[in-house]
């Protein structure tokens, strides 16, 4: 067991990494796996700092790959593990992704968005959505919560244990390089304090007692024979997944009840919209926010309504439309015409929104 | 003003990073909503590295602004960099010693500071990054000077145990920021 840093509410001020890294120890984790790749790196360094006061354990890798086995093989072991990567690392880890889920195994990682394609750059981006929700070669049976600030990255990296553990589908919690390398203040606290009764690691594999005996014998497979047997395992996943989004599923709305315009953003830049819906409302303009806080499974029903009220909507987002392509699919046959903000790799600012906003607004008048 | 948007922009190595923590450190202290983000490539050294800070009196939305309320530009490359995050309500304060040329913008106010030269024949070269802080508290009033000087000693505190004479410098260099601006120094 690790011991507890955070024993009653702490007002702190510090990077976002250093947040993640205090929020599995609130949740936890025993073991990080990692290799370094910015700008996650403050994760892991954290981890390493507090390991004398944790004991919580630690294994840099010779690289993602190997990180992102070595977590699976902690987790098999029983060990609640966690890793965290961004970027090119995110693209290298993906086959160990892909194992997490074909096998079940609660494989919890924390993505800190940088620019892309590629090395690209090591500060921001929100263009690691797609490759989250649905890297690796099967049909993305992952649940993403996507964060927006500090006190989010505390509470969704505690969470993302517990969703990963009920469940047995790998967790994620994307957030992005503003947030690993920010500073603001959040509260941390002991999920106890807050009635979050933590699930406690069990190994998967080499349980106590003696097989047909004690307890049955565990199948963990990711090779099939036959085409069909495949396609019941992937069949029951399926059913599984449909089954438990309804509680997995989160969303924030912002003065979204009576928008004429609504923005639908995820992550740091919903917080953008915020600032500038404020501003919009101040000048007349209804404006709302819809922000998905579960990319995978997407809040699909809340998602509907709010874009059948409006009269327009607009997709803001720091890629080019990865998080829109995800929300069209699901509001299929809805006619409210939309429009885009995509800066590519680029922080979009209150001020943006506004702009494009405005022009919206008043075409919506000249009609 | 209830949220001042500050941009530091110099070359990689120059401290802009270094100051934007003392800073938002202050802005912490003194119980006001704070956010700081960096931005700089893959280099240690050289290329732009940027600094986008608020202290605000409520909760900050935004992490990333248009328009900063005071924006710093300490080389060339900064000034090219930066320029965009100007506006008429935009001060200006950029380094007359290392920029070849004024910035070309349509602010309230620009204001030509020999930051790095005055450093190198007054002080130490070390301290450049202060006289730059002090220039910042000077010319925003965002926050009590005694609020900076205590995160200034929470993040230099140890180096100026080991060197007596390194914490002398940076208080000089602080006072002399916040002079240059009260001066406004070959504007």
């Amino acid at each position: 067991m690790v011991k507890k840093l955070i024993t009653e509410d702490t007002k702190l001020f510090m990077t976002g990494n250093e947040v993640i890294a205090y929020a599995a120890i609130a949740a936890g984790a025993e073991f990080m796996y990692g290799y370094p790749i910015t700008p996650q790196n403050e994760v892991m360094h954290t981890w390493c700092k507090l390991q004398p006061k944790t004991e919580a354990g630690f294994l840099q890798t010779e690289d993602e790959i190997s990180a992102g086995f070595s977590t699976l093989g902690g987790i098999l072991a029983g060990k609640k593990a966690f890793t965290a990567t961004a970027g090119p690392g995110n693209v290298i880890m993906q086959d160990a992704m892909s194992m997490a889920e074909m096998m079940r195994i609660p494989f919890v990682c924390t993505v800190l968005q940088r620019g892309g394609p590629s090395t690209a750059t090591v500060i921001y981006s929100q263009q690691e959505t797609t490759l989250t929700c649905f890297g690796g070669n099967g049909e993305g049976y992952r649940i993403v919560y996507s964060t927006a600030g500090h006190q989010d990255l505390y509470d969704y990296t505690i969470k993302a244990f517990n969703t990963a553990w009920k469940y047995k589908f790998p967790t994620f919690v994307l957030a992005d390089g503003y947030q690993g390398k920010m500073r603001e203040p959040f509260i941390a606290y002991d999920p106890e304090s807050r009635g979050i009764e933590m699930i406690p690691a069990t190994p998967s594999l080499r349980g106590e007692g003696m097989v047909g005996v004690d307890r049955k014998a565990v199948h963990m497979r990711n090779t099939f024979n036959m085409e069909e047997e495949l396609m019941e395992v992937l069949d029951s996943f399926e059913e599984d997944f449909n089954r438990i989004a309804p509680e997995i599923e989160e969303y924030q709305e912002y003065r979204a009840d009576d928008a004429d315009i609504l923005i639908i953003a995820h992550g740091i830049v919903a917080r953008s919209a915020c600032t500038a819906i404020d501003e919009l409302r101040a000048k007349g303009i209804k404006a709302g926010l819809f922000r998905p806080i579960t990319l995978r499974p997407l809040p699909v029903e809340p998602l509907r309504k709010a874009v059948s009220r409006s009269k327009q909507i607009l997709f803001a987002e720091s890629a080019n439309g990865q998080m829109a392509r995800l929300i069209l699919e699901k509001i299929y046959g809805l006619t409210t015409p939309y429009q885009t903000l995509y800066k590519m790799g680029v922080g979009i600012t209150g001020g943006d929104i506004v702009e494009k906003v405005e022009q919206m607004d008043g075409a919506i008048a000249c009609r | 003003m209830a949220r001042t948007k500050i941009v530091l922009a110099g070359e990689g190595g120059h401290g802009v990073q270094s100051i934007a923590k003392i800073l938002v450190e202050a802005g912490y202290a003194a119980n006001k909503k704070v956010l700081y983000i960096p931005n700089f490539g893959v280099e240690q050294r050289g290329g732009v590295s940027i600094a986008f800070c608020q202290i605000a009196d409520e909760e900050i939305g935004e992490p990333r602004f248009s328009k900063g309320d005071i924006v710093i530009m300490l080389s060339d490359r900064a000034i090219d960099r930066c320029s965009m995050y100007v506006d008429e309500n935009s001060v200006v304060v950029y380094d007359s010693s290392i920029c070849h040329n004024k910035p070309e913008v349509k602010a309230k106010e620009t204001i030509g500071i020999p930051a790095n030269q005055i450093a190198n024949d007054e002080i130490s070269a070390r301290v450049f990054n202060i006289i730059i802080l002090g220039v910042v508290i000077q010319a925003t009033g965002v926050l009590e000077m005694d609020y900076v000087k205590d995160a200034m000693i929470a993040a230099l505190g140890k180096k100026f145990e080991s060197n007596p004479e390194l914490r002398e410098m940076n208080f000089k260099a602080l006072e002399k920021g916040v002079e240059l601006i009260k001066a406004k120094a070959s504007v």
